[in-house]
């Protein structure tokens, strides 16, 4: 048998496109290029290449679109009564036929032109027969035009039909429109089938796959069936119908016990017996949905028997399996999608019972035969009769028992949790299974860092006695400390001697500033002897000062200096001094010999008046005023002074072209100004 | 939440603070701050960096071994909770901490004396080879206490009306 892939059909063109893309084929693959002055064979045989190259190009084209759709014969009875169903057969194998036609057409047109091209004596007659040849193939294309468009329509919606495999265990869930089937296959697979309140929300069938016992299983959701007689049926039903008469499946029949689909327990029964023929040999449940709304137990007393009835014969397909006892669990089973309430259980029973069966039916072909050597149940010898069960403890029994008892009556956290408002609201105490050694330590909290140290680090079982020996061992060592501290004292200074310390510091400090002045002028100072200096250190009495600051009596020292000095008026001040005696006061002669002597040692400069020393001719109001306009005459002068001006008026430029503003190339940049 | 101590200087690393490098061989270094951070990429040796614990510890400018140090050691496996010894260990890490540091000073200290020494040494030479600066030998052969003589000042009142022209 052919394998058939319906999603790999190859796009068939509609008339228009096929013409188009074969003659431009033509014209590209083939030579282009003839003049009529070529050999009347050559001229044939271009022309006749191109009658059997188009030929043979749609030829090609053609039976792949034969070869590609699937023979209804060949393939699947489910998918062939699928296809019928949508496509209707005759319609579907009459298009291949015309498609078939039209190709031996096309080969017979072309056969006949090439005949005649045999005998074509010029260019202009070849051409026109090959002109005429194309155009024939052409129009039989044109007139399966709708035929094409009718062939890729088909291949688009069989590209889109769902992949189900006939012969893997499926599960097959059918019933009323609106009782929940599609809502329960979204709940068991990772299908999202479309739910909505009208009927026929799903129209065509779709396939979910959901697992049990490690096994896959293929759920397939139908559309719903009415109650109708088998021909007033519309395609979408018979979908469904299709779906039960050929696929090996397990029959999930979904009753609606409240009603809210819109039809009654009664309709669904008659339902129910119209179609219970295509239970054939296929484990039947009848699976009893929505019972939020209307528990079993509560429907009227015909519904009830209707149901029953309907349970009956269900388990007769029980029976008609394998001779098990019959199993009435499996048979009717109720749940509700909305509040996910025994969907799980009838997943469950549903795919044992698909499994058994099929394991039933392996057991039974021939295949079995093959494979029962591989299975080996190893048996000890019975080496008597007697019986030797399981041995197994008496605690581990009692342990087992209590655990399904505790199993069962302990509150779980999550339960506790709803109790208490929730995830949000409540939060549990992590900590309420602890196993302390007090108990009323669980809630506490320990700290888990204490001045900058990890407390975990610390933690110790001995950690007191270590802590008292630890200070033992400080007392000893801080006794030890004091003994040598005692030691230390003896060196230090008194008092005195620190502040006589303190004053050589200074001393010293001052006398390297001086020197550091010094040095650092030294270029530029004169060296000017000490009659002459300016600042004026020399004097007798600041000798006084710096003697008697050592601790020496300078009395001496004074009169010697100024007995050395060299002074113009010294003679009449010895004078005057002798001949006034004890009687002239002291204070003025001290203060005129004072003057005096200051005028004498500088006699040979004249003593210039201070700068800012008002003179009364002048017209400046004060000392500050004039200090004032001094500063500005010397401000106007500084600029001129440091560009070696004369004057005011100098306004020599000593070279009026330097050359290195004039010459020269720049290391970077441009030399476009100067 | 645990306090690491920086990898270079030796700080203690608080949480919210520095940088955790995980290197290839799956070694873990805590910076405090990016001073440690930049120092470590630039691959100094924070043995040879004066200011790390790890180059005072390793010159012998801060205390090394000490009965202190055993107290803390990282635990791998958690003790169960026991109030009381927690609360002791509580007591115990203050008292603990106290000792250390008084122990450490003490190191310094005593570190620090032999400067101490030799500079009043010092003092005492240069007292005795400058006092010539601040007293005449002379002065001092007069009297030999330290007491510093005093400047003779001659305030008179008629010398002060005979400056005022000279400084206006």
């Amino acid at each position: 048998m052919v394998q058939y892939n319906f999603k790999k059909i190859t796009v068939v063109p509609n008339g228009k496109d096929f013409i188009d893309i074969i003659l431009s084929r033509t014209q590209r693959q083939t030579p282009t290029v003839v003049h009529k002055g070529y050999a009347i064979s050559r001229l044939r045989q271009f022309y006749m290449r191109k009658v059997k190259y188009t030929q043979q190009n749609f030829h090609e084209k053609l039976s792949t679109i034969i070869d590609e759709f699937p023979r209804l014969d060949d393939i699947h009875p489910f998918y062939g009564d699928l296809l019928h169903v949508l496509y209707n057969k005759d319609h579907y194998k009459l298009a291949l036929g015309q498609i078939n036609t039209a190709r031996n057409l096309i080969s017979k047109v072309a056969k006949d032109y090439v005949k005649l091209l045999k005998y074509g004596d010029s260019l202009y007659r070849c051409k026109s027969l090959k002109v005429a040849a194309l155009g024939r193939m052409c129009t039989v294309i044109k007139r399966i035009g709708p035929t094409l468009a009718y062939l890729e329509q088909i291949r688009q919606h069989m590209a889109r039909l769902p992949s189900i495999d006939p012969n893997t265990r499926t599960m097959l869930i059918c019933g009323y429109p609106n009782v929940g089937k599609s809502s329960f296959m979204n709940k068991i697979t990772r299908a999202d089938v479309d739910v909505q309140p009208y009927a026929f929300t799903t129209k065509s069938l779709f396939v979910g796959h959901t697992d049990y016992k490690y096994l896959r299983y293929q759920v397939i959701d139908t559309p719903g069936i009415l109650d109708r007689p088998f021909e007033d049926r519309n395609i979408i039903e018979m979908c469904s119908i299709t779906a039960l008469a050929h696929l090996r499946a397990a029959v999930l029949f979904f009753l609606d016990i409240s009603g809210s689909c819109g039809y009654s327990i009664a309709q669904q029964a008659a339902l129910f017996h119209s179609i219970k023929s295509l239970f054939m040999n296929k484990p039947l449940i009848i699976v009893c949905n929505k019972t939020d709304l209307q528990p079993l137990d509560g429907i009227f007393e015909e519904d009830r028997k209707l149901v029953m009835e309907m349970k009956a014969e269900a388990m007769k397909t029980v029976i008609g399996q394998g001779g098990e006892p019959t199993n009435e669990e499996g048979v009717l089973l109720t749940m509700s999608t909305l509040t996910e309430d025994g969907v799980i259980a009838v997943k469950n029973a549903a795919c044992e019972r698909l499994l058994n069966q099929r394991v039933e039916l392996k057991m039974k072909s021939k295949k079995i035969n093959d494979c029962l050597n591989r299975f080996h149940v190893a048996l000890p010898k019975p080496r008597d009769q007697k019986e030797r069960p399981a041995c197994i403890p008496q605690a581990v029994l009692e342990a087992k028992a209590k655990q399904a008892a505790e199993k069962e009556k302990r509150k779980t956290e999550k339960e506790l949790e709803d109790e208490y408002g929730g995830a949000g609201v409540y939060s549990a105490s992590l900590r309420k299974n602890y196993i302390l050694a007090n108990d009323e330590w669980k809630e506490d909290t320990m700290p888990e860092i204490l001045d900058g140290h990890n407390v975990y680090d610390f933690i110790d079982p001995d950690i007191l006695l270590r802590l008292e020996e630890l200070e033992r061992e400080e007392g000893l060592r801080q006794a030890e400390e004091e003994g040598d501290d005692f030691e230390m004292d003896g060196q230090e200074l008194s008092l005195e001697e620190q502040e006589a310390l303190a004053e050589i510091r200074k001393k010293k400090s001052l006398l390297i500033q001086q020197h550091r002045m010094k040095k650092s002028t030294a270029e530029s100072r004169p060296v000017v002897p000490r009659k002459f200096n300016t600042d004026r250190k020399f004097t007798t009495g600041r000798m006084g000062r710096q003697l008697s600051s050592l601790g020496l009596d300078p009395s001496l020292a004074i009169n010697r200096a100024r007995s050395k000095s060299r002074g113009r008026k010294r003679e009449r001040s010895v004078d005057k001094r002798e001949g006034d005696g004890g009687d002239a006061m002291d204070i003025d002669d001290n203060q005129a010999s004072k003057k005096l002597r200051l005028r004498s040692t500088s006699r040979s400069r004249s003593q210039s008046r201070p700068p800012g020393e008002v003179i009364p001719g002048e017209g400046l109001k004060d000392s500050a005023q004039k200090i004032k306009a001094i500063k500005l005459a010397k401000k106007s002068v500084l600029k001129r002074n440091k560009n070696a001006r004369r004057g005011e008026a100098d306004r020599v430029i000593p070279t009026l072209k330097p050359k290195h503003l004039f010459s020269g190339k720049r290391s970077i940049g441009k030399t476009q100004r100067r | 939440m645990r306090l690491e101590k920086c990898w270079f200087c030796s700080s203690t690393v608080y949480p919210g603070h520095g940088i955790q490098f995980v290197r290839n061989d799956a070694k873990i270094f805590h910076f405090c701050r990016s001073k440690c951070h930049k120092n470590f990429k630039m691959k100094r040796n924070p043995r040879k960096v004066k200011w790390t614990k790890a180059y005072r510890r390793l010159h012998g400018k801060d205390m090394t071994q000490d009965s202190t140090f055993e107290f803390e050691r990282k635990r791998n496996r958690p003790e169960r909770y026991d109030r009381n010894l927690a609360e002791n260990t509580l007591k115990a890490i203050k008292k603990i901490d106290k000792i250390r540091s008084d122990r450490a000073s003490d190191h310094i200290k005593n570190r620090l004396k032999t400067g101490k020494v030799q500079r009043q040494k010092e003092a005492r030479k240069q007292l005795e080879l400058g006092i010539h600066l601040v007293k005449a030998p002379l002065a001092l052969a007069q009297d030999s206490s330290l007491c510093l003589p005093k400047i003779k000042v001659n305030v008179s009142q008629a010398q002060t009306e005979e400056n005022q022209p000279m400084e206006d």
